[in-house]
């Protein structure tokens, strides 16, 4: 299990990769970076190596891959590669807001439950691990079909899943690190809880929040493909992968498969990236608390 | 082990309770307003008003708590706007399907977990090792409706195998339901070809979950059996002769299974989210199909039914998981 919980899917592939690769870390953290950098690369220049609009036809509808049309076309003439590339966008821009929204509400929460203890800390923990035990995805379409679609709108839902993630993991470490004896010190000497908190404990727990926050991204990117295969996600024609896969699904039986193989490929390529690179940073933040195997 | 099935349900009890409170304040607070959102922003206000009277949305949002809280200890969850029939009675026909898809599905991820698992563990670092590894990895990071149309594609279009949507073909429905479950009515009919078509129809849905939920088996089951084959009762039988084939299933699987039960009743509610894709993938008659659909039509009461079923599924299946791991390993109820 992996020590952000077993719920996290980048959490899971890490470790898996991390006992095919041995120690060799620097290696899949180097493999990931690639894997973000190329993404990052086509979402912040889509508009220029795009080769046509995402959402205009360039040519005739369901095309097979061809020269001019790298991964054809869909039904409507669009460009598939053109929607390959700008989909990139949005995943990552539902993900990043997705993660922080979750972070800022998840970290704090955590710092002050887990410092204060008692009453409190239960009743929190309690809280948040119902969440946690609950199907994340179902919670989420909860959350979605009552806001409707929308960048702002999909994020918040996402986000609500992953806030007890953040809470989990700060609490446990900040509830150890608070008897610890630097922390005794600084309130012996009269130092004020939050000081405490902003100075003695809060470095302590950043590193490991880093590594949430990147294996969060790609949990994220994997929920919001999720959200918009169901018809959840951004009003079309707004490219985005998981929406391009149902609507490809449509014309699987007629054997159009360039329409869903291409863009389930960059989920798991965005997905395996950002898992990876988490992972491998952990192993660079956090030498000691890593699990061994 | 009776005190310990009891303090486990009265454990879940609160969290039951805590998860119920979040989706009642999920469906009601939060601002899409459920006749607005079922009604259309452009109703007249008499018919929203009639209808929010209707659905008790006029209550003081304490006595709807109330209401919505007694009305699941009763079990009634409300009519279908859409179908006009009671929404327990829809859930409980749906139900079946899901059942069925999870139950198969599980299985498969457990016996690849297992089989994979222990061999790999057995030869550490030898290909069939590195090939868990890699495939534990892969798999992980595949979208489960991404691989079902992938499934589909090769399966279905390619070879035309399998059919690919559905529960069943038309009329090959167990003619006596008892169960619900299209595989065992159909022996307890003795309709053989019902069985044979309602496996067809499993196949590709079941696999195509099974397969993406196996990989944290495939790597527990390695981990654990590692450490246990390590061990000194390992040692032990391998000293007094055992058979090699007797010694990792019946002494170093046995004693990691611990742990991998544990993980079964984790492991379920991403199942069932899964189960959600899934079926909207091969347009599986279950509870996900039908939150899905009934979301395309705004029926708030079955939406609300559907996401309140998955909650009491989910606390149900893990008071059960615990129940057989406290029998399987009587350390854990102490």
């Amino acid at each position: 299990m992996g020590k952000y919980g077993n719920q996290m899917i980048s959490s899971r592939i890490g470790h898996g990769l991390r006992q095919l690769l041995g120690d060799s870390s620097g290696i899949m953290a180097f493999i990931g970076l690639l894997l973000l950098l190329f993404f990052i690369f086509m979402a912040i220049f889509a508009p220029f190596i795009s080769p046509y609009s995402p959402v205009k036809p360039s040519g005739a509808p369901l095309l097979s891959p061809q020269w001019g049309h790298l991964m054809g076309t869909n039904n409507l003439g669009y460009d598939v590669f053109s929607r390959f590339i700008w989909g990139s966008r949005m995943a990552i821009i539902i993900a990043i807001i997705a993660t922080s929204i979750a972070a800022i509400v998840g970290i704090p929460t955590g710092l002050f439950v887990g410092y204060v203890g008692g009453v409190t800390d239960r009743i929190v923990t309690m809280i948040m691990d119902s969440v946690y035990t609950f199907p994340g995805l179902i919670l989420a379409i909860a959350i979605a079909a009552m806001l409707g679609p929308g960048v702002l709108n999909i994020s918040l839902s996402i986000a609500v899943v992953y806030i007890p993630t953040y809470y989990r993991v700060i609490r446990s470490q900040v509830s150890t690190i608070k008897s610890e004896l630097y922390v005794e010190g600084a309130r012996s000497i009269g130092a004020k809880d939050m000081t405490i908190i902003g100075k003695y404990i809060l470095p302590n727990v950043l590193p490991s929040t880093i590594v949430v926050l990147s294996m969060n991204i790609a949990d994220a990117v994997m929920t919001e493909a999720g959200l918009s295969f169901l018809g959840l996600g951004i009003a079309p024609p707004v490219p985005d992968w998981g929406y391009d896969l149902a609507k490809g699904q449509q014309f699987l039986l007629q054997n159009d498969w360039w329409m869903v193989v291409f863009p389930g490929l960059a989920i798991i390529l965005i997905v395996l990236g950002f898992s990876m690179f988490a992972e491998g940073l952990d192993e660079y933040l956090n030498p000691n608390i890593g699990e061994k195997r | 082990m009776k005190t310990y099935i009891l303090t486990r349900i009265l454990l879940t009890i609160p969290m039951v309770l805590i998860i119920l409170t979040i989706i009642f304040f999920v469906l009601r607070i939060l601002p899409g307003n459920p006749v607005l959102a079922m009604l259309g922003p452009k109703a007249p206000p008499e018919v929203v008003k009639s209808m929010e009277h209707q659905m008790g949305l006029d209550k003081p949002i304490i006595v709807q708590y109330g209401d919505y809280l007694a009305d699941i200890g009763r079990g009634n969850f409300g009519t279908s706007a859409y179908t006009s029939v009671p929404v327990i009675q829809e859930l409980m026909q749906k139900f079946p399907a899901t059942l069925e898809l999870t139950i198969f599905a599980m299985a498969i991820a457990v016996l690849i977990g297992i089989f994979f698992g222990t061999y790999a563990a057995y030869h550490f670092g030898g290909p069939l090792d590195v090939a868990a590894r890699v495939y534990s990895i892969f798999v992980y990071s595949f979208p489960v409706f991404w691989f079902g149309i992938m499934l589909q594609l090769v399966f279905g279009v390619w070879f035309h195998w399998l059919p690919v949507s559905g529960r069943s073909a038309p009329f090959m429905i167990p003619n006596h339901i008892y169960t619900g479950l299209y595989v065992i009515d159909s022996i307890l009919n003795l309709q053989w070809g019902v069985l044979a078509d309602t496996l067809r129809h499993l196949v590709l849905p079941s696999v195509a979950l099974g397969v993406v939920i196996s990989s944290i088996f495939v790597r527990m089951v390695r981990s654990n059996v590692l450490l246990s084959l390590s061990s000194q009762y390992v040692v032990a039988s391998r000293a007094r002769g055992v058979k090699e084939k007797r010694v990792l299933f019946k002494h170093a699987l046995k004693n990691a299974m611990a742990p991998i039960l544990t993980i079964m009743g984790l492991e379920f509610a991403l199942l069932l989210a899964g189960a959600v894709l899934t079926e909207t993938t091969f347009s599986w008659p279950g509870i996900g199909n039908y939150l899905v659909t009934r979301i395309g039509y705004r029926d708030f009461p079955a939406i609300q039914g559907a996401i309140v079923f998955f909650a009491l599924f989910v606390a149900i299946v893990s008071i059960l998981v615990d129940i057989i791991n406290a029998w399987v390993d009587p350390r854990v109820r102490y």
